[in-house]
């Protein structure tokens, strides 16, 4: 709690022929977080082992033929029986299997395609059912077709030119589609008053070279079309039956293949020289008299190991220790920052105030019981969200408790509340501030602590004390002005000064500008009344509206009971949301800014899974 | 009828609220832009892009106690 665990600084070197039992045997052990060499004049890093190109071959192919197939990702339990060898063979016959089917279903596809255009031309030229071959080009023959808007002007200026044409008309959803043959030596003329009618020519690429009439002809291409569709239906059902039968085996190749890979190319980790390799790295150090006994033992004494405690600019990695009912708001910590390694790690006042601010926005026995079974349903279904649901459910339980001192079920008064959120809004936003102010306060010891331990006692008075001085200050200002405390406000004054004058001592004068962030930050706490605030009225018009239709009975009871469930769904799904960010952000902003550094990387063993 | 004084005292909270609302939806369009696409470059940016996304909210927490203040000072 509040320390993450020791690390010791582990430093392992041997000769090139035993690295190999060395790495399988650290990989097992899943304890080393290895820390990348970066090539230097002393020692370049290692080379892949020379099984490492093979196996990332094969990695590639599963991986391309799992998202060929669509495999998903879960957990199955599939044994391999032999390894690479296996996984090879059984690769390369999947890869020829489905390599056709794909191929035949792409041809098949374009087939489709084509015979979709084909019918779509066939259908606007079975308006004018002439035999399609006629629409080829002619010598003496100028031939148009597509759409126009009527005929009977385009025949009058036709006629007062030539009468050697024939137009063909059909009826298409709005305009008329028209088929026109005209003498070539007037085709000048036809195109002119064509041009008038709002001719727009249309091209029969698919259709033109066919024969017989266009009804003929769809008749044949529907028969196509349905040929096809069936022939594509039975090559994804085909690959649908490949990927049933080889999913097992394909995430559990693709699982064995990246564990092989991650051990042959480990070397590329390390620093090496032409016979020798070493391994840098942290231990946590409970668990490295044991560890390193492992590693003497598996490689029969022929490494040497050695271990020393973090030096102040390390950079060690972090692994949080909290005891398990904390453990699910490391959450948290996870989505900002790790803290370094000598701060303290804010788990565990997470776990104190995030359900209580978040209680106090929902705030409601209704609202509370509803999504504390919404999140245990989830939780029983998304394995992978556990924690997050965790603390959604302790922070739901607490919204219970606050239901009850607010008196509210679904924004209705079924007791006597503590503090009515309704009508005792200042009441409630002094007491929200009151929460800030005690809130930011803890941050701000939080932060003296890690000062001292990291720059000592004089930087920590300088640099966080002084906050307290000012706050003291202000206080003694504002309750002699207002009388309370008879006093001289100089005293006041006199206090802020110097509080200023430690502040610009220990963070210098960037100090000065945040003087007035620190007030800020309290009454941004009011936000816990002011969402709950807004929570509440909702509930409030909810309810109003719908008893106002429910009192009318008959039909209007159904309207009353929707406008109901619509409004408070909706009021809830508000509620969770903003109280979840808006708690989060108390303690993002507010709360960790006065003292969180944050920036370590994260504790990641070597072997460990994702 | 309302009188013109409760009134005017209404409109005068309804502007402390909504002003300020406007102004923290703007500051935040503009940092919530920025957010995203620092996400898109680097997905761990998400902590801090929440955080810096939602500062000006403080904005509106204000204007709502500015409001409630002039609602019941002028009762």
């Amino acid at each position: 709690m509040l320390r993450p665990y020791d690390m010791s600084n582990v430093i392992i070197t041997g000769p090139k022929n035993i690295q190999a039992p060395v790495v399988r045997e650290l990989h097992d052990m899943k304890i080393l977080h290895i820390v990348d060499h970066s090539k230097s004049e002393l020692a370049d890093i290692g080379v892949p082992m020379e099984d490492a190109s093979r196996l990332s071959d094969a990695l590639v192919k599963v991986r391309s033929l799992m998202s060929s197939l669509g495999v998903k990702r879960n957990g199955e339990g599939f044994i391999l029986k032999k390894g690479i060898a296996e996984i090879e063979s059984t690769v390369k016959k999947l890869n020829e299997q489905l390599s056709l089917y794909l191929e035949d279903s792409k041809k098949t596809e374009s087939l489709l395609s084509n015979a979709e255009s084909v019918r779509q031309e066939l259908e606007l030229l079975k308006s004018v059912d002439i035999p399609l071959e006629l629409l080829a080009p002619y010598k003496s023959l100028a031939v148009f077709a597509g759409y126009a808007r009527g005929t009977s002007s385009l025949r009058t200026a036709l006629s007062a030119v030539t009468q050697k044409y024939t137009l063909f008309e059909g009826a298409a959803s709005k305009k008329s589609f028209i088929a026109m043959f005209i003498d070539i030596k007037h085709s000048q003329h036809a195109k002119y008053a064509l041009e008038k009618s709002g001719f727009l020519q249309v091209n029969f690429a698919h259709a033109g070279n066919l024969r017989g009439t266009a009804s003929y002809n769809l008749v044949k291409t529907e028969k196509e079309i349905k040929r096809l569709s069936s022939r594509k239906a039975e090559i994804r059902e085909s690959i649908s039956r490949l990927h049933d039968t080889y999913r097992g085996f394909l995430l559990a190749s693709e699982e064995y293949l990246a564990s092989q890979l991650e051990k042959s190319e480990a070397p590329l980790r390390f620093a090496s020289t032409s016979s020798s390799f070493l391994i840098k790295g942290w231990i946590p150090s409970d668990e490295l008299s044991s560890s390193i006994e492992r590693i003497h033992k598996a490689t029969k004494n022929k490494v040497y190991v050695h271990f020393e405690p973090p030096k102040r600019q390390d950079k060690v990695p972090v692994k949080l220790k909290n005891p398990k009912f904390a453990k699910p708001f490391e959450f948290f910590i996870d989505l900002y920052s790790m803290p370094m390694y000598r701060e303290i790690d804010p788990t565990f006042f997470i776990f104190l105030t995030f359900p209580i601010f978040y209680g106090i926005m929902l705030g409601d026995v209704g609202y509370g019981l509803l999504s504390l079974a919404l999140f245990w349903i989830l939780k029983k279904k998304i394995p992978s969200g556990t924690r997050l649901l965790s603390v959604l459910m302790l922070a739901s339980f607490v919204t219970i408790l606050f239901g009850f001192f607010f008196g509210e079920f679904f924004g209705y008064e079924f007791i006597h509340p503590v503090i009515s959120r309704e009508h005792d809004m200042f009441t409630l936003m002094y007491f929200a501030v009151g929460v800030g102010v005690v809130h930011v306060n803890i941050g701000l010891i939080i932060g003296f602590f890690n000062e001292l331990r990291w720059h000592g006692f004089v930087h920590a008075l300088f640099g966080k004390l002084s906050w307290f001085v000012l706050e003291a200050g202000v206080a003694l200002s504002v309750l002699s002005i207002i009388g309370i405390i008879p006093i001289s406000i100089a005293y006041g004054a006199a206090l802020v000064a110097v509080a200023i004058f430690m502040l610009v001592k220990g963070e210098g004068f960037k100090g000065i500008i945040e003087l007035p962030s620190i007030f800020a930050n309290m009454l941004s706490y009011a936000r816990l009344m002011a969402i709950g605030l807004s929570s509440v009225v909702l509930a409030i018009i909810v309810n109003r509206s719908s008893f106002h239709f429910i009192e009318k009975g008959g039909l209007l009871i159904l309207v009353g009971i929707i406008i109901l469930i619509i409004g408070h769904a909706i009021n809830i799904v508000l509620g969770l949301v903003g109280g979840f960010l808006h708690s989060m952000r108390l303690h993002y902003v507010e709360f960790f800014s006065k003292f969180f550094a944050g920036g370590a990387p994260k504790y990641y063993p070597f072997g460990a899974k994702e | 009828m309302v009188e013109l004084g409760s009134g005017l005292v209404a409109l005068a909270s309804a502007l402390a609220i909504g002003i300020s609302a406007v102004a923290a939806a703007w500051a935040e369009k503009e940092i919530g832009v920025a957010a995203v696409g620092a996400m898109a470059e680097k997905e761990e940016l998400f902590g801090k892009g929440l955080i810096l996304t939602v500062i000006p909210e403080t904005i509106v927490i204000f204007g709502l106690i500015m409001s409630i203040i002039i609602l019941v000072l002028t009762k």
